[in-house]
């Protein structure tokens, strides 16, 4: 394998491992079959779904390899997504 | 002095059907968000009591309004014809052109004769029974909201024929813009089962935001039919580009390439 | 001028940077993720107004099912943009099958997605039973569509890799950049039904 096919395994790998992280996430969230509301992980969860989003976008998009212009909309993109979200989540909460 | 273009004599008509458009689009925002205000539009769980409520608060409103509307309704075509236009002067076979005109054309009776229709109907005899005001409302929101599939699938031949077409008429990014038009409908299909919430017909998802695409969608359109004609050579090959200072607008993929 | 080059960095030089397919594709991915941004922020609203009822709905998901979903999307993704670095070093082959692998985890992901509706209609979950039912269907059926959009764009990318007189390689990545967008509202929708709590 290239070295840049190695890249993208690895890339890959670190996706799937925060993925598989979130099954951590729900033993540790409170009894099972009792749901418990949670703003630790409902904010864990939206963020590492956009690192997620990000690493898609720099490695398997190839922004890595593209012009300034492209890399700082992606990246803004990306926070913009994360200030909606979780701004109408504690938005949300203030207002219940 | 450079003659205004509205003089050029081959695209006379091109621009009359361009700013036909803008009237037309003008004129409907106009009525219906203002003078009927039909838009946004009434909540889907009035009971009878409140629907006639609804007409009287709006009777002046919908009978001169959607008057207004009977009688220059008609400027639709030229939208139509317009966008027809664009994609005969496409690379794509004429199939596209000729399918788009059929199903935009029968679109305007539910894209906006029914409401109107209806509405109309409903505000006439405020002292009609309640629960038929209230049918007559049913079916002037659900035929505007509900109605989609024409748009859905004239959306997708525009989108289409943009993707195919050698001319670059368009550039690709609105027919991607396309695809999200032709979206918005599947969104506002829910409208049919839900009375209250997000997928109502005047909910958050199926009213405010597909409106915020549409209206991007229109004043897309709008411009970039006009730089079509400013560009049109009336002939069969690619169009030529705008001068420079509009290449960045409406090709970026040009710009830079190597 | 000279570029530097981290030791590490695959990164072309600054010079031939270049943008990953057309860029009317990416006015496309950051139009639409703002439009389902929005979808997120009402779902979210909608949540914090009604918790209880959303959690107590919640828990008749398969969290298991959501991460084997997620995985099988990125897994496609890795495959396609395997297949953009085929295309572009011009061995085709590779990038064909790398193509195809992408369409079947893609045909994967559907069959589990079809699986999982019919399994919570079966109990009695459906599109009208509770507010959290409506947009969990509502957000896994929009992006359901966006998928099967997705096969249209990986059979457009095969016809291309097939054929030498028709290839180019701004073709194969703006169809890479499409698949990856599918992908990458799964992993959105997926925290946000799935794990958010």
């Amino acid at each position: 394998m290239s070295t840049f096919n190695k890249r993208l395994f690895a890339v890959w790998l670190i996706l799937v491992g925060i993925t598989a992280s979130y099954l951590w996430i729900d033993h540790s969230a409170g009894q099972r079959g009792v749901p418990t509301a949670s703003t630790v992980i409902t904010v864990g969860a939206i963020c590492f779904a956009l690192i997620k989003v990000r690493i898609i976008m720099r490695e398997f998009m190839e922004v890595r390899g593209a012009p300034q212009l492209l890399c700082r909309l992606t990246d803004f993109w990306v926070v913009l997504m994360g200030v909606a979200m979780l701004g109408v989540y504690f938005a949300g909460k203030a207002v219940a | 002095m450079k003659r205004p273009a509205l003089l050029d004599e081959p695209k006379r008509e091109l621009w009359l059907a361009w700013y036909a458009t803008v009237a037309f689009y003008s004129l409907y925002a106009i009525v219906f968000f203002l003078v009927t205000r039909t838009q946004p539009p009434g909540k889907p769980w009035y009971d009878p009591t409140q629907v006639v409520g609804w007409f009287a608060n709006r009777h002046d409103g919908l009978l001169i309004g959607f008057a207004i509307i009977f009688v220059l309704g008609g400027l639709s075509a030229t939208s139509i014809a317009l966008i027809t236009y664009s994609i005969r002067r496409m690379s794509v076979s004429r199939a596209f052109s000729y399918s788009y005109l059929v199903l935009y054309a029968v679109s305007a009776v539910p894209g906006f004769l029914f409401i109107c229709v209806a509405m109309t109907v409903g505000a006439m005899r405020p002292e009609r029974n309640p629960v038929i005001q209230r049918w007559l409302y049913d079916l002037g929101f659900l035929s505007f909201s509900g109605t989609m599939g024409v748009f859905l699938i004239g959306s997708l031949i525009w989108m289409t024929a943009i993707l195919l077409d050698k001319n670059r008429v368009f550039p690709k990014w609105f027919a991607y813009l396309n695809l999200c038009n032709a979206l918005t409908e599947v969104v506002v299909a829910p409208s049919w089962i839900f009375h209250v919430g997000a997928f109502a017909w005047n909910g958050v998802i199926a009213w405010w935001i597909n409106v915020v695409v549409f209206g991007v969608y229109t004043g897309a359109f709008i411009y970039l039919l006009r730089c079509m004609i400013l560009r049109e050579d009336f002939g069969t090959g690619p169009l030529p580009d705008l001068p420079s200072r509009h290449w960045h607008t409406i090709f970026p993929a040009e710009v830079g390439a190597s | 001028m000279t570029t530097t080059e981290s030791p590490a960095s695959l990164l072309p030089p600054k010079s031939s940077r270049h943008v990953p397919g057309q860029p009317d594709m990416w006015v496309f991915v950051l139009f639409e993720s703002l439009v389902f941004t929005s979808y997120f922020c009402v779902y979210l609203y909608a949540r914090t107004q009604h918790e209880a009822a959303f959690l107590r709905s919640q828990a008749h998901l398969l969290l298991w099912l959501g991460v084997l979903d997620t995985v099988v999307l990125l897994t496609s993704s890795w495959a396609v943009a395997r297949c953009v670095q085929h295309a572009r070093a011009g061995r085709y082959g590779l990038a064909r099958r790398d193509a195809w692998v992408t369409a079947g985890l893609g045909f994967v992901f559907l069959v589990l997605k079809i699986v999982e509706w019919a399994r919570l209609i079966h109990f009695g979950h459906t599109f009208t039973s509770t507010q959290f039912f409506q947009y969990y269907f509502f957000l896994t059926a929009i992006h359901f569509v966006h998928l099967l959009i997705g096969f249209v764009v990986i059979g457009v990318l095969i016809l291309q890799l097939k054929d030498p007189r028709r290839r180019r390689q701004e073709t194969v990545e703006t169809c890479a950049t499409y698949w990856h967008t599918v992908d990458f509202f799964w992993v959105l929708i997926f925290a946000l039904l799935y794990v958010v709590r």
